[in-house]
């Protein structure tokens, strides 16, 4: 064993530039773009000029819609955090989305005590979406901002949320989500460090450059105007992807607010988290190749460079890699044979590397986001990012391939998966 | 102790304008006793000591009331009233009490017995026999009044059923030969006539109460003012007291007759089973203890939405004194609560009377409508029903697709209770209530509640409607002087001072009978006291001469003299078996010796 490890670092030191890409193709191609575009945004971040927002109402009027199910215990706890804001919410609209818990008592108790402008239960549960459709049907807002039970808010989320709303070319814009129970277990430090990576510092990127095109769920403006125009929410999970790419066709553009930020529980097993992350990359597989696929068509309407340039990101760094990297793995034992270990050794040290650099540089533009306590995890996190979570991805792009399991989601009711397009 | 008890025998309470009252009475203790007490009170008392003194006495004085015992040597007493009645006239006449332990015998002469005012059983109650002289002599100078005015006619108590009929319609109930006090022409709530304050002393001559003319619960409160009315039945001629009569009388049907003829006789015999302590109390709680004793039933609450609080109960007195006083029985476990019903109240005028509305929470308008909405699966919009309707076609205002197959393409998955009147919706109205008294609106879930209950006699209260005070803790001793009988306390005294002199001893035998409760519901308490008496007389015929067998009120007692208790013990056995021998029920009677060295 010995032997061969010192083999393979004899030989990984050997190694001429030329002959290291040859070895690293795979790291070469799918990592080394992916890392740098995040480097250049870091520096781009630190560079752009702070936008001068302040003391601008976006609107006049602001919604906030819950749609939960079987939300008994954080319905309340998630009000009355709203009712703390800096910019009160001027109505609350819930609805409960067929819970059989004691949700629909707890609404009733929170109207009467005027927490809330309107609670909505319905009897049999008809799907996020038909829920938050209801309550927008109900909203006099200027401003709706969608928002998960779960979740909680800084004081001054909902005023920086809706400030971009001045601009009166924005139809959305996505909040700042950490996760706020970072502390619970390995798997929610490790998402911890994820989220921080791919929202707070990933979206800021893709704002810069008008590639924000997920305004989450969890914590998500909108402007009601534009939403009615496209009809709400459509059937289906990944509602939020969804709404977001069709808001962009229609000509409106969805930023990112760093600073609106809301704290969010993420799943605190792995099982839990593999199952959420199946339903993610099933609906975004399905969303952008089914039922957004003229978005790659040159010859739609809808075809834009804009939206070509996110739809190769995710092409290339999460599909791409996801099925490229088994076969990279093969390709090495069977060329290499035992010297394969110590080649993948020395390329995840390389991606150790680099993971530590992000991580740092998007703590430095993510001031809000307290990263020190994670930062002896980032050596696990990019091990369990760089294995378990790509094989994660590539059994659910292969699942929804071949199967199309996100017609058979338990998010969705089935009555909807049945008839939806 | 025989001392101490007499010099507090009936404290002056009451300052009282003296009365000439005369006493007729062959036994020299009784008199003397009865001297010494109506002279505390402030009377004037002549003695007479038998029957041609006293009717001397009655042609020559002016008395107010004359104490006659029945039975009187050389005339008894009926006779002297006979006599009186005849020769006096009405405005020399004093009111005539005839004072007998043979009550029986007394009413055995029919016509005769009625020249007297008002029996008084012996033994007589010392404790109550001032205040009863006074009433009569209040009774007799009301009735001297009313003959002098042309105001209400006066009933002479001897006039059994001749009902004063001017401007009334003769009502059948009359004919069925009761002997009824009318509201309002014998009592309403200033005045009462003769016959009705001789109903309040407890005369169980009276059948019932009976109400001619529409009154209010707050006016028939005045019947618990006076003393034993309250236990007479209440018959409605009127039908507007409901449920607080006793008996509707408006419909005289053969099998109404009968059921109030049993509900009569029903409240007679509970009536000589609730103690003399609760008939003639003045305290509203201890009434209730006794008309629900006597009523045989519990206080029934109903509902009742001519009161603003909603509820009655089957007694003639207003729902708050029935509830404050029962409330407080309660604490004394006299009777136990059962749930009514729970009302809410109107925090502006505590009226009950509410009018429950659904309603909407923002601006409290009852007009609202139910909507019912529709998911349309493929797209995921709901909204209410209104949006989709074109003509008789379900589109959707989303995708325009129609609707076309209900749990294919879409669903009713709730409602929203829409407000017509500010566009509010709600998945559930709220409730509250508008005061039908003051107009106040209440939000449901601020209106106060309260508990309403029924009450019923607890074991405790059963005994304390029987048996007084003395089951209440408050006395506990076995023997408690007061209850003694005044013979017996003078002849305590007499033995009492010889056990002093040359320690003669004495026993006082108690005389408890067990299984009265049992004889009682078996029999009826009528029997019971036929049987009581009889055991009583063969007791007296079974002691040596002379003896002191006496009847009190829960208990009778015998004094023996120049024997200890531990020697009368020993024929107790045989006593009892003497005693009980032509008794047809067996009285469970026991007997408890005391002796002097009890009394000490």
């Amino acid at each position: 064993m010995w032997q061969t490890t010192s083999d393979g670092i004899t030989y990984l030191l050997s190694q001429s530039g030329e002959s290291l890409l040859r070895l690293f193709w795979f790291v070469a191609i799918f990592e080394i773009p992916r890392y740098t575009l995040g480097f250049v945004s870091v520096v781009a971040l630190s560079f752009r000029p702070k936008e001068e927002r302040r003391h601008l109402s976006g609107a006049d009027r602001v919604t906030v819609l819950i749609a939960g199910h079987n939300e008994e215990d954080s319905i309340e706890r998630c009000v009355r955090s709203l009712l703390e804001q800096s910019r009160l919410p001027d109505e609350i609209i819930v609805v409960s989305d067929g819970s059989t818990d004691r949700m629909p008592e707890k609404l009733r108790r929170l109207q009467e005590r005027g927490l809330i402008k309107e609670g909505h239960c319905t009897q049999v549960r008809s799907g996020k979406s038909a829920a938050v459709n209801l309550a927008l049907r109900r909203a006099t807002g200027d401003a709706v901002i969608n928002v998960d039970c779960d979740c909680t808010f800084d004081r001054h989320a909902l005023k920086k949320i809706i400030e971009p709303f001045a601009d009166p070319r924005v139809g959305a814009v996505a909040g700042n989500i950490i996760v706020g129970n970072a502390d619970r277990s390995l798997v929610t430090r490790f998402q911890a460090i994820e989220y921080l990576i791919s929202i707070s510092q990933g979206k800021q990127a893709a704002d810069l450059t008008d590639q924000m095109t997920c305004v989450s769920g969890a914590f998500g403006a909108f402007r009601r105007a534009a939403l009615d125009r496209v009809g709400g929410l459509d059937a289906g999970g990944g509602e939020d992807l969804d709404v977001t790419l069709r808001l962009r066709s229609a000509g409106w553009r969805t930023l990112f607010a760093a600073d609106a930020i809301s704290y969010t529980n993420t799943p605190e097993t792995l099982a839990a988290l593999v199952r959420q992350r199946f339903r993610w990359e099933r609906d975004a597989v399905r969303l952008r190749y089914r039922k957004h696929r003229s978005l790659l068509n040159p010859f739609s309407s809808r075809f834009t460079v804009s939206e070509l340039m996110h739809e190769i990101e995710f092409g290339v760094f999460n599909v791409g890699a996801a099925i490229i990297f088994p076969i990279y793995i093969v390709w090495l034992f069977t060329t290499y044979g035992d010297l394969a270990l110590m080649i993948l050794c020395g390329a995840q040290a390389g991606m150790l590397v680099l993971d530590s650099a992000t991580f740092v540089m998007a703590a430095l533009v993510s001031p809000e986001v307290k990263a020190l306590p994670l930062a002896p995890y980032v050596v696990g996190y990019s091990l369990f990012n760089g294995f378990v979570m790509r094989f994660v991805r590539l059994a659910a792009y292969l699942q929804e391939w071949v199967v199309e399991a996100s017609y058979r989601d338990t998010y969705v009711p089935s009555k909807v998966h049945r008839v939806r397009r | 102790m025989i001392a101490g008890a007499a010099s507090n025998l009936e404290p002056a309470s009451h300052p009282i304008a003296g009365r000439r009252v005369l006493v007729a009475e062959d036994s020299p203790t009784t008199h003397e006793i009865l001297k010494l007490l109506l002279t505390q009170r402030g009377h004037h008392v002549d003695i007479a000591t038998n029957g041609e003194e006293a009717l001397e006495a009655l042609r020559h004085n002016h008395y107010d009331v004359a104490l006659l015992d029945f039975h009187l040597p050389k005339l008894d007493g009926l006779r002297v009233a006979t006599i009186a009645k005849s020769e006096l006239q009405e405005r020399d006449l004093p009111r005539l009490i005839a004072i007998t332990a043979d009550l029986p015998g007394l009413l055995a002469h029919t016509g005769d017995c009625e020249n007297f005012d008002l029996v008084i059983r012996k033994p007589l109650d010392i404790y109550r026999i001032g205040r009863l002289l006074e009433e009569q002599a209040e009774l007799r100078d009301q009735q001297q009044i009313e003959s002098l005015e042309p105001g209400p006619q006066t009933t002479p108590l001897s006039a059994r059923n001749s009902l004063p009929s001017a401007a009334r319609q003769p009502f059948a109930i009359e004919g069925l030969g009761y002997d009824f006090l009318l509201w309002p022409e014998d009592i309403d709530t200033r005045r009462l006539s003769a016959r009705a304050m001789q109903a309040s002393l407890g005369d169980p001559r009276f059948d019932a109460i009976l109400i001619t003319q529409p009154v209010s619960v707050e006016a028939l409160t005045s019947l618990w003012e006076r003393k034993a009315l309250y236990v007479l039945p209440i018959v409605d001629l009127t039908g507007t007291l409901g449920r607080m009569a006793d008996f509707d009388g408006t419909e005289l049907s053969k099998a109404a007759t009968e059921r109030l003829g049993r509900l009569i006789r029903d409240f007679q015999d509970r009536r000589a089973r609730l103690h003399r302590e609760l008939l003639f109390s003045d305290k509203l709680g201890e009434q209730l203890i006794g008309r629900m004793f006597v009523a045989n039933r519990p206080l029934t609450a109903a509902l009742d939405p001519r009161y603003s609080h909603l509820a009655s109960y089957d007694v003639p007195l207003c729902r708050r004194l029935v509830t404050r006083e029962a409330e407080a029985l309660c604490e004394h476990a006299l009777v136990k609560r059962e749930f009514f019903e729970r009302f809410h109240i109107c925090p502006s005028c505590g009226s009950y009377r509410l009018h429950v509305r659904e309603e909407c929470s923002q601006c409290r308008s009852s007009n609202l409508s139910e909507e019912q909405y529709l998911h349309h699966f493929r797209c995921a919009f709901q909204g209410p029903e209104a949006d989709f309707r074109r003509g008789d076609e379900l589109i959707c205002p989303k995708c325009h697709h129609e609707l076309t197959h209900f749990g294919f393409d879409y669903d009713r998955p709730g409602t929203m209770i829409m407000c017509g009147s500010c566009g509010h919706a709600a998945s559930e109205p709220s409730v509250g209530f508008i005061c039908l008294d003051c107009g106040v609106h209440t939000d449901s879930d601020v209106a106060a509640t309260r508990d309403v209950f029924s009450y019923q006699l607890t074991d405790q209260g059963v005994s304390f409607a029987e048996k007084g005070g003395a089951v209440l803790g408050y006395a506990r001793e076995v023997l408690r002087f007061a209850d003694l009988p005044l013979e017996l306390v003078v002849a305590l005294n007499a033995a009492a001072k010889r056990y002093n002199e040359d320690k003669t001893p004495f026993a006082l035998v108690n005389i408890l009978y067990g299984k009265e409760s049992e004889v009682v519901a078996e029999f009826g308490a009528r029997r019971f006291a036929q049987a009581r008496d009889l055991f009583i007389e063969n007791l007296r015929n079974a002691l040596p001469k002379p003896n002191t067998v006496v009847k009190g009120q829960a208990h009778d007692f015998a004094l023996l003299e120049a024997i200890g208790p531990e020697q009368a013990q020993v024929d107790f056995d045989h006593l009892k078996e003497r005693a009980s021998r032509t008794l047809s029920v067996d009285l469970g009677a026991m007997f408890q010796a005391f002796g002097p060295e009890d009394f000490s």
